[in-house]
Parts: structure tokens; sequence; C-alpha cells
């Protein structure tokens, strides 16, 4: 199985994958989406599993059925995908930095400065682009 | 027709032996089942009983509706790949022309094409063949034979693991072009994992585990580190297997971890790895009176 | 039907084994005898050599050997007990009825050739293979298709219950013949015996045959029933 793992449903990782690629820009608005077949070819999974993950997105409006012809991704998708992570980064990335800090005896001042000197990461607000 | 195999109270004794013991299950139409187990566990016999070659002491079976014993009609559309088969003094391309025959979805092209992709001589007397390349012969057969209901049992005998990996990308490729009911009895899970649907685990004759494979992924995991860290954050859980050495332990924990506890667990140097299905089998195998899938969470 | 005609395309696959030893080995042992026979003087006694029943004892083994493996591997094709079984010997009795017409015409050949012009009776066996060529057919027939349900009702009690089960199967046999022999020395009815044997007819022997071999067939089915492969 290409780069999934036993960690979680199969279906659900497959969704997760093709959020991040919707997310990070890999598949545009309007591009077509792997179909079942080769999402299952590639990752050596059952269809079933795969249109399992892709009925997920679906659901979830971020892939749209054009009848005939397959999935694609559904216009402002991206922009919802990445409003979700703005979302949940706060929790998933801000909380685990600041609490690890507390147990290194780091205070906030000192945090600030480290994060401000190991990164050359510029967010660009308007675009939601992140250039590195 | 929904369930294209359904077992109901099956069992099978011969003398003083009890290979299969009230066994029920049921395998929905056009998916993919793993039949997994111990050797001697029954799963060879359960096999053999679904393709009519033995018969059940007690209980039920039906595929495609009715009872596969002796019915040319439900024998037609099923076809049982088993590593132990026997063939008559003939030739592979002999073999070959014998399934098409009998299997009325036979198609010739793909057959050719995997005898190619198998590398399987076909002017070779099938009684000289290795045992790797009886087992690709079977496989042959079961792919090309297209039957509604497909069982495998332990078809890769004697394959190395490139070639294991062709059956499975073969049965893959012929299971989304043209969607068939599988069995597949295996003891490699996590070779396979990908492809099953459903898991249906046999241990000592007894069904132990009858569940999605989604279902069960994520159920358990192996944390590992220093004791104490180790102690802390498995008191209060399920556990299925602590062992220690020196200052380090792990533990098999059962149940879901939610985002905050893997929080705690990275807090406390843990390190988390989720058990693999061919675990998950293996430790619901050992624990047949328990009900693992509660206790996963599923 | 269609299974049958499997079962019978399954045995045939490998023809030659199959269906063309068997006269291989006669034509040979014809040749063998012509040999012998010929290079000596020139006589007049008629020598019976009946060594067709090679053809006869080929269909015992013929018959032993479909259900060998090529049970299972029918089996594993998806062919029921019964069709195996039926179709089976729908071949066995289609071989008998042709190799018996053969043998039918190899005696004429002989008889006509005067016995290949040395009067050599192979083909020829008095009393049972001597009479009209019609008789001679069906005796042929019989006697080929009860050799072969004999051979398949030993090859299924022998995939069945193993070397025990043959055994048992052919000391039940001997256990028959030698109760019929008791039965009749008790009962002091060797005269009768004797006097039935000796004025029967071909043909009626043909016909005890005959009711000998359905036997065997009915007990190969019954046999085959509930094998397990």
């Amino acid at each position: 199985m290409a780069g999934l793992d036993e960690g979680a449903p199969l279906f659900a990782q497959i969704a997760e994958r093709l959020a991040a690629e919707i997310a990070d820009g890999g598949l545009a608005e309007g591009e077509r989406v792997p179909s079942t077949n080769e999402l299952a070819a590639y990752h050596r999974i059952n269809p079933a599993t795969a249109a399992k993950g892709i009925n997920l997105l679906a659901a979830g409006g971020l892939v749209e059925k054009r009848r005939g012809v397959g999935m694609f991704v559904a216009a402002g998708a991206r922009r919802r995908l990445l409003e979700q992570r703005r979302a949940e980064f706060t929790e998933r990335y801000v909380q685990p930095l600041v609490a690890e800090a507390r147990r290194l005896g780091i205070d906030i001042n000192e945090l600030v400065g480290i994060v401000r000197n190991s990164s050359d990461i510029k967010v660009n607000d308007v675009e939601g682009d992140i250039t590195v | 027709m929904t369930h294209a195999i359904s077992v109901a109270g099956l069992s099978r004794s011969y003398r003083g032996h009890l290979a299969l013991d009230r066994v029920g299950f049921e395998v929905a139409t056009g998916s993919v089942t793993g039949l997994l187990g111990r050797n001697g566990a029954g799963k060879t016999t359960l096999l053999r009983i679904l393709a009519g070659q033995e018969f059940p002491s007690a209980g039920q079976v039906l595929v495609c509706g009715a009872s596969p014993a002796e019915s040319d009609r439900v024998l037609s559309r099923m076809a049982f790949i088993r590593e132990d088969q026997e063939y008559p003094d003939i030739k592979v391309s002999h073999a070959i022309r014998a399934a098409s025959w009998c299997y009325p979805d036979w198609n010739a092209e793909l057959a050719q094409r995997l005898l190619a992709d198998f590398s399987l001589p076909p002017d070779r007397a099938v009684k000289k063949l290795s045992r790797g390349m009886r087992s690709a012969l079977g496989i042959v057969i079961g792919l090309a034979a297209r039957a509604e209901v497909t069982l495998f049992d332990e078809p890769y005998a004697g394959l190395d693991a490139p070639a294991r990996q062709l059956f499975y990308d073969r049965l893959l490729a012929e299971y989304a072009e043209h969607p068939r009911t599988i069995l597949l009895s295996t003891h490699l899970i996590d070779e396979a994992a990908g492809l099953l649907e459903r898991v249906v685990v046999l241990d000592r004759g007894r069904v132990v585990l009858d569940a999605a494979a989604d279902d069960l992924r994520g159920g358990a995991a192996t944390v590992s580190g220093p004791v104490l860290a180790v102690d802390d954050f498995i008191a209060g859980r399920s556990v299925w297997e602590r062992r220690e050495t020196g200052s380090q332990a792990s533990a098999v924990i059962v149940g879901p971890l939610g985002d905050a506890e893997r929080a705690r667990a990275r807090s406390l140097r843990l390190a988390l790895a989720p058990l693999s299905l061919q675990q998950l089998v293996i430790h619901a195998a050992a624990r047949p009176a328990e009900n693992t899938l509660e206790q996963i969470g599923a | 039907m269609r299974p049958l005609v499997n079962v019978a395309r399954l045995h045939a696959i490998r023809p030659l084994m199959y269906l063309g030893l068997p006269w291989a080995i006669t034509a040979f042992s014809l040749a063998v005898n012509l040999v012998i026979f010929g290079a000596g003087p020139v006589s007049n006694t008629h020598r019976y050599t009946g060594a067709a029943s090679i053809t006869f004892i080929f269909f015992l083994f013929m018959g032993v050997s479909s259900v060998g493996r090529t049970l299972p591997f029918g089996m594993a094709l998806g062919v029921s007990r019964r069709s195996y079984y039926l179709g089976t010997a729908l071949l066995a009795v289609t071989l008998a009825a042709l190799d018996g017409l053969a043998l039918t015409i190899l005696q004429a050949i002989e008889r006509g050739s005067g016995g290949w012009g040395i009067a050599l009776h192979f083909f020829r066996v008095p009393y049972i293979l001597d009479g009209p060529w019609y008789l001679t057919w069906l005796t042929s027939f019989v006697g080929l298709a009860l050799l072969f349900g004999y051979g398949m009702w030993l090859g299924l009690v022998h995939r069945r219950w193993g070397q025990p089960g043959s055994l048992i199967f052919l000391a039940a046999q001997v256990t028959v013949a030698v109760a019929f022999v008791l039965l009749t020395t008790w009962a002091h009815a060797w005269p009768e015996a004797g006097h039935f044997l000796t004025t029967l007819p071909a043909a009626g022997l043909t016909g005890l045959l005959a009711v000998l071999t359905a036997a065997l067939f009915t007990g190969g089915y019954a046999t085959i029933r509930r094998v397990t492969i």
C-alpha cells in the first residue's frame, strides 16, 4: 500500500491524502481526481475502499461527480480546506509547541525569538500561499 | 442476492477431531474477504466444503443461494484454487484447455497473458513443474475463469515475494475490471491487507473475528519507551501484552487513541506504532473468548 | 449434458494414451505371435492364443485410472460427482462398443484369412468369442464394459477408503465366492449348477455378465456419491 499505513481506516487515509493534495495545490479546482480504479491500483488496495474515500470527500463537498466523466475537484474546495487547517493549526501545532517549550523551560519571549530565527517561512495572507 | 456465500452452524468433525465448530458468516456479493487463521485452524476444510469437495457434518452452506455439493449449476459459477491440487498426467496447455471448457466466462486471452506473466511453459508436464509453478498455474486458472465466486486457499505456495506481488496485482486488476466475490485464505495477511474489505478469522475451528478490515485498523497500538512512562500511559487501558527489559517497556493497548492521547504519549517520550492487520488478527485469535471488536471500539 | 461431454473430453486429453495404447499392444502381440508361429513348420493344428485378452485387461486398468488423478482435477474444475461418473461411464460404454466392434472385425479377418494363413486363433476364443459376429460384438462389448466398471469401482473404493478399504472390498468378493461354493456344496447342488453352466448358451452367459456389469456400475455410483478430495 503505497504511502498508507495501518494506523487508521484506509478509506479515511485516502480521503486525507486527496484533501492534502487539493490543499497544497497539487490538484487544482476543476481538475479530475484519480478514479477509484486508478487509486486502487496505485495504492494496491480494494477499489471499494478507494471509492469509500472518494465518497467521503464528495460528502464533504470537496469533489463532485460529473456524470459519465468522473470526479472533479469542486470550486472553493481548496479555500475550505485551508480554512479548516487554519482552525486546526492552533490545536495541532501551536499547543504542542508551547507545551514542549514549557517542559524544556523555554519562556515565551525566547520561544518567539526561536520561531522568528529558525524559519525562512513567509506567509502570504492574501493568497493563502506558502512559499519557502 | 446480497450474499454470495452464506454459512450457518457449520460443523465438520473427523474421528475424534472437530475441524469446524458451528461456523457462521456471510460474504457479500462482489466483495473481497480474507479467511485468516493459523495452520490447522480449519480454513482449508471450510473452503473445501464451500466448493462441494467435502461434506458438512452439520449446518448449512449456501453459495449463490443454493447448496454447492453436487450442483452443476452452482459449481460452474465457482472456481476453487487450492495449493495441493492434483493434476493428471497432462501438460500445462492441457490444463488450461480443460479449464476453458468448464468455466462459462473463461477468457483465453487473459490466460495466455498470465501464463507469460508467470513464465509458465505451456508444453511442460504439470507433474514436472516446481511447487511455485504449480501454484502459478492454479492462479492462472483461477483468474482466467472469471468465476462469479472465486475461492483461493493459500494459492501462493512456493512463490517468491515478487511473484506473490504479481498475483495480488493481477487479482486486484481483474477484480477492479470484472468484479466478483473473492474469498482468499492466507496467513501472509499483511501482504494482502490492502485488498481485503472484510476479514473472517478462524481459530481451532471457530470464528473468532468477523469484521471490516477498516474497522480494525488503528484499533490497537504498541506503545514503547521508558518503563515508568509506559506504565503511566497504559494505566486504566485494556492491555493485550506487556514486555520489559531493563528500563524500557512496550505494551500493546487496545482501543482508539485520540489526538490528545497521542500528544500525551509524545510528551512522555513514548513511541506509538499501530498494530498491523496481521498482528491484530494474531492477537484476536489468541483471545477467542473475548470480544475483540468491542475492545477495539469498532 | 455439457458437463458429461466435458468429462469425456477431460479423459481424452491425451487420446493416444487412452485409446491407442491397447491397440498398439495388441498389434505388437499379434506380430510377435505371427513371427513365432509363422516361423515354425507349417502345421494344421489350430493354435488358440486368445491374446485378445490384452484389450480386456487394459479396460480394467483404464477403469481404475479413470478415477485416478483425473477425478480430483475434474471436481476442481466444477464437475459434480454425478456428472463425472455418468460422463466416464458413457465414455466407457462407447469405447467398449467401438473396441468390441474392432475385435469383431479383426476376428472376421482372421477367420477369413484362415488364421492369418497359419491357423492362428488370436482373436477367436472358444465358446465365448466363437459364434456369429453380432454375438461376438455383444459379448466383447459387455466384457469390456464389465472390466472397466469393475476397475472404476475398485479405484473409487481405494480413493474413499484407502488401502484397507480396497483389501476389504476384495476380501468381500472372495467371501461371496466362497459362500457361494459352500452353499452349493451344502445344498448338494453341484450337479444342477454344472448342468446349468454347460447348457448355457453364449448369449445367456452374456446376459448374466450384463447383469453383473450393471451391478458393478451401480456399486461404483454409490461409492462416488460421498467421495471427498
